[in-house]
C-alpha cells in the first residue's frame, strides 16, 4: 500500500543575523583571492588544467597547480547563479533555493550500522541506504536525502547502488557525495534522466546533485573534479567542500583555515563555471579541529561549530548558496553529546540564511548509523525551526476577550479560545509521550519505536515500473563493467 | 585553603537579535495596557490595596481588584531604573546590567538532591545549598548564586537558611526565589546590611536581590508582594515572575499568555514604584504548557519560540530582565533530552540581551538536583559563549604568511604558527577529555568527577567571623519569632 510523503517543513526565519562585519568579509575575501594568486591549487587532472589555463589560469603543468589572479576568479564566480531549484520526483518537494528558508538532509556517507534488528554493530550495506530513504521521506524535518550510508555490499559501484536505493525509496530530492570519477558519473547522470524524464526537466529541476570534497591544503581531487565537470555540463548541481583540519592541514587559527578552505571551494567553483557558465554550484565550508592529543577530526568542539554559520557569510559574499555543516555530532551513541553539540550551529546557520544544511541522524563523526538518531534529530530540528518562525500577535492570538472573560483567578480550561487553540500547540512527539503509572516515557526509546513504525508502515509511491526497470538495467552494465 | 578567584565570563556579543518587531511589541504592551485597565489584577493585601488608592488607582476592596490606566502605569514604571547592579561580598563580582551582557545564574528552587555521597535520592537540605554554592563559586558562567534547593531541615525559616548557605560559600551576588511575608523579608534586608557593612552600601551595592512569583491568571500572592515592598524600600532589587500556564491559567495561545504574564509582571512593578520610587525592580515572564493529555506543567513543547520574547518585552518598559534558560523537563543529566531541550537557550537568551539569567542544574522541571548537572550546563553555556563570541580576522590568524609556506598539499604540523596557536585552537569541553585508555571520556563522568574535584578544592574566602556571627544571631531571632508564629 502507498502512503503520502508528509509535505517538507524547511526552516524559514522570521528574523536574521549577520556575524561578520562587512570588513572581516572583505579581509577574508582579499585573503582567499591572495591565497589563489600566489599559493595556487594543486589539480591533479589534465582536463581541468586545460580549461584552467583556456581561460586565463596560470598553469604549471609539471607540477599541476594552477595560480588565478582575482579578476579571473571574480569574472569567472560572476556566472554562479545565487538562486536556482533542485528538483524531486514530485514537484511539491522541489527545493526553492530563494533564501528563504533553509532545507535540511540526512548525514552521510556513514561506514556502519547498528542494526535495525538485532541492535549489532555492523558494515553498512545498500538495503540500509534504501530503509533510511523511506524512513526519512516520511519526516517532514528533512528536505533532501543524502545516501546516509555506503552500500559496501557492492564494492565496486556502491555508489550507484546508494542512488538505486535512494531513488526507489523517497520522492525527495537526492544528493550524492560519493559519485567520483567520469565513469561512475555517466551512469549516475543517466540515472537522473531516468527520473526526469527528460533533458529539459532534468535542467529545470534535476533530481539528483552532487557534493566533492577538495583536499586540504589547496589540492583537488581528480575523481572529484572530472565528475563535477560532467554534471555541471548535465545541468546537475554541484558543489565543493572543504574539510580543512585547524592545526595539522590547515594553520591552527580560525581565520586561517576559512580562507584556506574557501580558496580550495572557489577554485573548484571557478572551474566549473569556466567550463560551464551559469552552472549551479554551492559553497560548502566544514573545516574541523584537529584533536592535540589524538589527531582527531573533531566537528563540535566548544568553539568549532562557528565554523557552519561564518561559511554561509563567505558562500553568500561570493553570490552562491551553501551547503551548511548541521548537526555531525562527534558523540559515539546519540544522547545528552549529541544533541548539545547540534543545536545552536543550525539556529545559527538558519539565522545567517543558509538554504541547505547536511546532516542529520549519524553519530561518531559521520561515520556510524543509529536508526533512531535521525529521529531525536530531527526532533531537535524543529525545536530550531519553531524558534525561529516568530510570534504570532493577531487579535486571535492575543486573545483580549478571552482573558477579559476569565479576569483575575478562574482558568481558562472551559474557553472556546483554548479549545481551539490548545491543539495547535505543537508538543514533542518524543519528550511527550505520557507512561503508564504517569511521568513521560524515555524518548530515546519511542525514537527507536518511532522508527520502527515507520519502516512497518510508510511506503512513498514507487517509481514507475518503466523507470525502476531503466534504472536496473543501468546498473546491470555498470556492473558488468566493473565485473562485480 | 582559599582557592584562586577565577574572573566571571558572562555572556557577550557584538550582535543582536531583535525577535519582536517594534510594531509586535506596541501591540503586545497595548495589550498589557488595556487589561490592566479593564480586566484588572487581585492584589489580596490591603497595604498594597491602600498604596494604590492613595496614588489614584481603582481600587475594588472588596473583590481586591485593582485597575490603572495607561497614563497611570506609563508615570509610574518612569521611575524604574533600566540598568542597576547587583551587588556582590567581593566587588569584582559586583554585576553592573548593561547593553550586551548577559549574567547567569544557577536554576532553584529543588526540593530533591540525589546525594553526594550516596547518589540517592532524597529531600533536600541546607547543606545542599552550600555546597552548590560552592560549586557555583567556582564556575565562571555562575555570576549570582540562586540558592538551587529548599533547606527543608529548617522548617518555615528554610528561605532564611538558604541564603545563610549561599553567603557563606560563595562571595557572589545572591539571589532569593523563596522569601516570601514582611517579616522573614525583614530578616533578609538585615542580613544583606549585615554583608554590605552598611545601610549605604547595601543600597549602592545591593548583595541580595529577590524574585517573586505572581499567580495567574492575573492574581498577586499577599505574602510575596508584601515581602517585595519591603526589599524595595530598602532599596534592594526585587523581580516579578509570571508563570503562565497556556491553556489552564493563560490563554491557548503564545501572544495571550505573554501579554496576560505581562499585565501581572507591570502591576506588581507600578505597585514598588508608588511605594519606593526609584526602587530597582526587574521583570520576569516564563510561560509553560499544560500537556492536553496528562494535564502535566511542561517546561519545552516543541515550540518553544517565545522564550525570549519577554526579554524585549521588558526592555520596551524600560525594565531590565531576568530571562529564563534550562529548568530541563528531562529527569537525568546527561540523556539527550536534558540537552535537546535547552542546548539552544543560552545562545538565544544572550541575543535577545537578557540582562540576567536562570538556571543552570535543575532536572524534573527546576525540581531535583544532579550535583554533576551544573558542570553538564555550563558546558551548553560555554559552548554558547564561544558562538558569539567575535572572530578575530587579522594578519595572525589569517596565516597567509603560513599557507604560502606549506603551499599545495603538505601538512601545518612544522609550523611555528601552529605551534603558537595550537593550544588555543582546539577549546576542550567535556566531551573531549581523554581517558587512560585514550578513548573520549563519558562526559556525564567527566562532570561527577568535576563535582568531586571543586568540593574538594574550592574554598571560597569566608565570611569574616563577626559577620558569620551576626547572621547566626539574625537567624535564630528569626527561627524563634517565625517558628513560634
Amino acid at each position: 500500500m502507498i502512503s503520502e510523503t508528509p509535505c517538507l517543513q524547511p526552516i524559514k526565519p522570521a528574523y536574521h543575523v549577520k556575524i561578520l562585519e562587512e570588513s572581516q568579509l572583505d579581509q577574508l575575501q582579499s585573503a582567499t583571492l591572495e591565497i589563489l594568486e600566489q599559493v595556487g591549487i594543486h589539480c591533479p587532472s589534465e582536463k581541468a588544467l586545460k580549461i584552467f589555463a583556456e581561460h586565463g589560469g596560470k598553469v604549471d603543468f609539471t607540477q599541476q597547480i594552477v595560480k588565478l589572479p582575482g579578476a579571473v576568479v571574480l569574472e569567472a564566480m560572476s556566472h554562479a547563479p545565487r538562486f536556482y531549484t533542485m528538483g524531486a520526483r514530485d514537484p511539491a518537494f522541489d527545493l526553492i533555493l530563494d533564501g528563504q528558508a533553509l532545507y535540511c538532509a540526512t548525514d552521510g556517507c556513514g561506514v556502519e550500522t547498528i542494526d535495525f534488528i538485532t541492535r549489532q554493530r555492523r558494515p553498512s550495506k545498500k538495503e540500509d541506504v534504501g530503509t533510511m530513504a523511506r524512513v526519512t521521506d516520511y519526516l517532514s524535518a528533512i528536505g533532501f536525502y543524502w545516501p546516509i550510508v555506503s552500500a559496501q555490499d557492492y564494492p565496486k559501484t556502491a555508489p550507484l547502488h546508494e542512488l538505486d536505493a535512494s531513488f526507489n525509496h523517497t520522492i525527495k530530492h537526492v544528493q550524492s557525495e560519493t559519485v567520483m570519477g567520469e565513469w561512475t558519473a555517466r551512469y549516475a547522470i543517466e540515472m537522473a534522466d531516468v527520473i526526469s524524464g527528460n533533458e529539459q526537466v532534468r535542467r529545470q529541476r534535476p533530481p539528483l546533485s552532487l557534493l566533492v570534497c577538495s583536499i586540504a591544503p589547496l589540492a583537488q581531487d581528480r575523481d572529484g573534479l572530472e565528475s563535477a565537470l560532467l554534471f555541471a555540463q548535465a545541468g546537475l548541481p554541484v558543489g565543493f567542500m572543504s574539510m580543512a583540519n585547524t592545526g595539522s592541514t590547515a594553520p591552527a587559527t580560525i581565520a586561517g583555515t576559512l580562507v584556506l578552505a574557501d580558496a580550495e571551494i572557489i577554485s573548484a567553483l571557478v572551474l566549473i563555471q569556466m567550463a560551464h557558465p551559469g552552472a549551479p554550484v554551492f559553497h560548502s565550508l566544514m573545516p574541523g579541529v584537529m584533536h592535540p592529543r589524538t589527531g582527531d577530526y573533531l566537528s563540535s568542539t566548544l568553539e568549532s561549530s562557528s565554523f557552519y554559520p561564518l561559511g554561509t557569510e563567505i558562500a553568500h559574499r561570493w553570490g552562491v548558496p551553501t551547503l551548511a555543516g548541521v548537526f555531525g555530532t562527534d558523540a559515539q551513541v546519540p544522547g545528552w553529546q549529541s544533541a548539545a553539540e547540534a543545536e545552536s550551529s543550525l539556529m545559527l546557520c538558519a539565522l545567517t540564511g543558509a538554504e541547505t544544511g547536511s546532516g542529520l541522524g549519524l553519530v561518531e563523526s559521520c561515520m556510524l548509523l543509529y536508526p533512531e538518531a535521525v529521529l531525536l534529530d530531527a526532533d531537535v530540528y524543529h525545536r530550531v525551526r519553531n524558534e525561529a518562525a516568530g510570534l504570532d500577535t493577531s487579535a486571535e492570538a492575543i486573545a483580549l476577550d478571552v482573558i477579559k472573560e476569565v479576569g483575575p483567578r478562574g482558568h481558562f480550561l472551559a474557553q472556546r479560545h483554548t479549545r481551539i487553540n490548545m491543539r495547535k500547540r505543537l508538543l514533542s512527539e518524543l519528550t511527550g509521550q505520557p507512561k503508564e503509572g504517569g511521568g513521560y516515557r524515555d524518548p530515546v526509546e519511542v525514537a527507536r519505536e518511532k522508527v520502527e513504525w515507520i519502516i512497518a508502515n510508510h511506503h512513498p509511491k514507487p517509481l514507475e515500473q518503466a523507470q525502476q526497470d531503466e534504472i536496473s538495467r543501468i546498473l546491470k552494465s555498470a556492473d558488468k563493467e566493473k565485473q562485480q | 585553603m582559599q582557592t584562586q578567584l577565577l574572573p566571571l565570563e558572562p555572556l557577550k556579543t557584538t550582535y543582536h537579535l531583535q525577535f519582536l518587531t517594534d510594531r509586535q511589541l506596541d501591540v503586545l504592551q497595548n495589550a498589557t495596557l488595556e487589561i490592566l485597565e479593564n480586566t484588572g489584577v487581585k492584589f489580596p493585601s490591603q497595604k498594597a490595596l491602600t498604596i494604590f488608592a492613595e496614588h489614584g488607582a481603582e481600587v475594588d476592596w472588596k473583590s481586591q481588584i485593582v485597575r490603572m490606566k495607561s497614563d497611570f502605569v506609563l508615570k509610574a514604571l518612569s521611575s524604574n531604573p533600566r540598568y542597576f547592579l547587583l551587588g556582590a561580598r567581593n566587588p569584582a563580582y559586583d554585576l553592573q546590567l548593561m547593553d550586551g551582557v548577559t549574567y547567569f545564574t544557577t536554576d532553584g528552587c529543588g526540593v530533591e538532591t540525589i546525594d553526594f555521597e550516596t547518589r540517592q535520592r532524597r529531600p533536600s537540605r541546607k547543606d545542599d545549598v552550600g555546597k552548590m554554592a560552592r560549586i557555583s563559586d567556582y564556575l565562571p558562567s555562575i555570576s549570582f548564586i540562586w540558592p538551587m534547593v529548599s533547606a527543608q531541615d529548617h522548617g518555615e525559616t528554610a528561605p532564611l537558611h538558604e541564603i545563610d548557605a549561599a553567603w557563606n560559600n560563595s562571595i557572589k551576588h545572591v539571589q532569593s526565589e523563596t522569601v516570601m511575608g514582611e517579616a522573614p523579608c525583614r530578616y533578609a534586608v538585615e542580613m544583606a546590611e549585615v554583608i554590605a557593612g552598611s545601610r549605604e552600601v547595601m543600597r549602592r551595592r545591593p548583595p541580595f536581590s529577590l524574585v517573586v512569583c505572581t499567580i495567574a491568571p492575573l492574581v498577586q500572592d499577599t505574602a510575596g508582594i508584601e515581602g517585595a515592598l519591603v526589599l524595595a524600600e530598602a532599596g534592594l532589587p526585587v523581580g516579578f515572575l509570571a508563570m503562565p500556564t497556556l491553556g489552564t491559567t493563560a490563554p491557548a495561545t503564545l501572544a495571550g499568555a505573554l501579554a496576560m504574564g505581562d499585565a501581572e509582571i507591570i502591576s506588581a512593578a507600578v505597585l514598588m514604584q508608588l511605594h519606593a520610587p526609584g526602587a530597582p525592580v526587574f521583570h520576569s515572564l516564563m510561560q509553560a504548557w499544560a500537556d492536553p493529555r496528562t494535564g502535566g506543567y511542561v517546561s519545552y513543547s516543541l515550540d518553544s519560540r517565545t522564550r525570549y520574547a519577554p526579554v524585549e518585552m521588558a526592555h520596551h518598559w524600560g525594565m531590565a530582565s531576568l530571562g529564563a534558560c534550562y529548568g530541563t523537563d528531562a529527569h537525568e543529566p546527561g540523556t539527550w533530552q536534558s540537552a535537546g531541550e535547552v542546548a539552544l537557550d543560552p545562545y538565544l537568551a544572550s541575543l535577545a540581551g537578557s540582562d540576567i539569567v536562570t538556571g543552570m542544574g535543575l532536572s524534573e522541571t527546576y525540581t531535583l538536583l544532579y550535583p554533576e548537572q551544573i558542570i553538564m550546563d555550563d558546558d551548553l553555556y560555554q559552548r554558547a559563549r564561544y558562538q558569539l563570541m567575535q572572530l578575530e580576522v587579522n594578519d595572525e590568524t589569517l596565516a597567509l604568511d603560513t599557507v604560502h609556506a606549506v603551499g599545495p598539499g603538505g601538512h601545518y604540523l612544522g609550523q611555528r604558527h601552529t605551534r603558537e596557536h595550537f593550544r588555543e585552537s582546539m577549546v576542550r569541553g567535556i566531551t573531549h577529555q581523554i581517558g587512560e585508555d585514550g578513548k573520549y571520556r563519558e562526559p556525564r563522568q567527566v562532570a561527577i568527577d568535576k563535582v568531586k574535584w571543586i568540593l574538594e578544592n574550592h574554598h571560597p574566602d569566608p565570611l569574616e567571623p563577626e559577620k558569620q556571627s551576626e547572621l547566626q544571631r539574625i537567624l535564630a531571632a528569626a527561627d524563634k519569632e517565625i517558628r513560634r508564629g
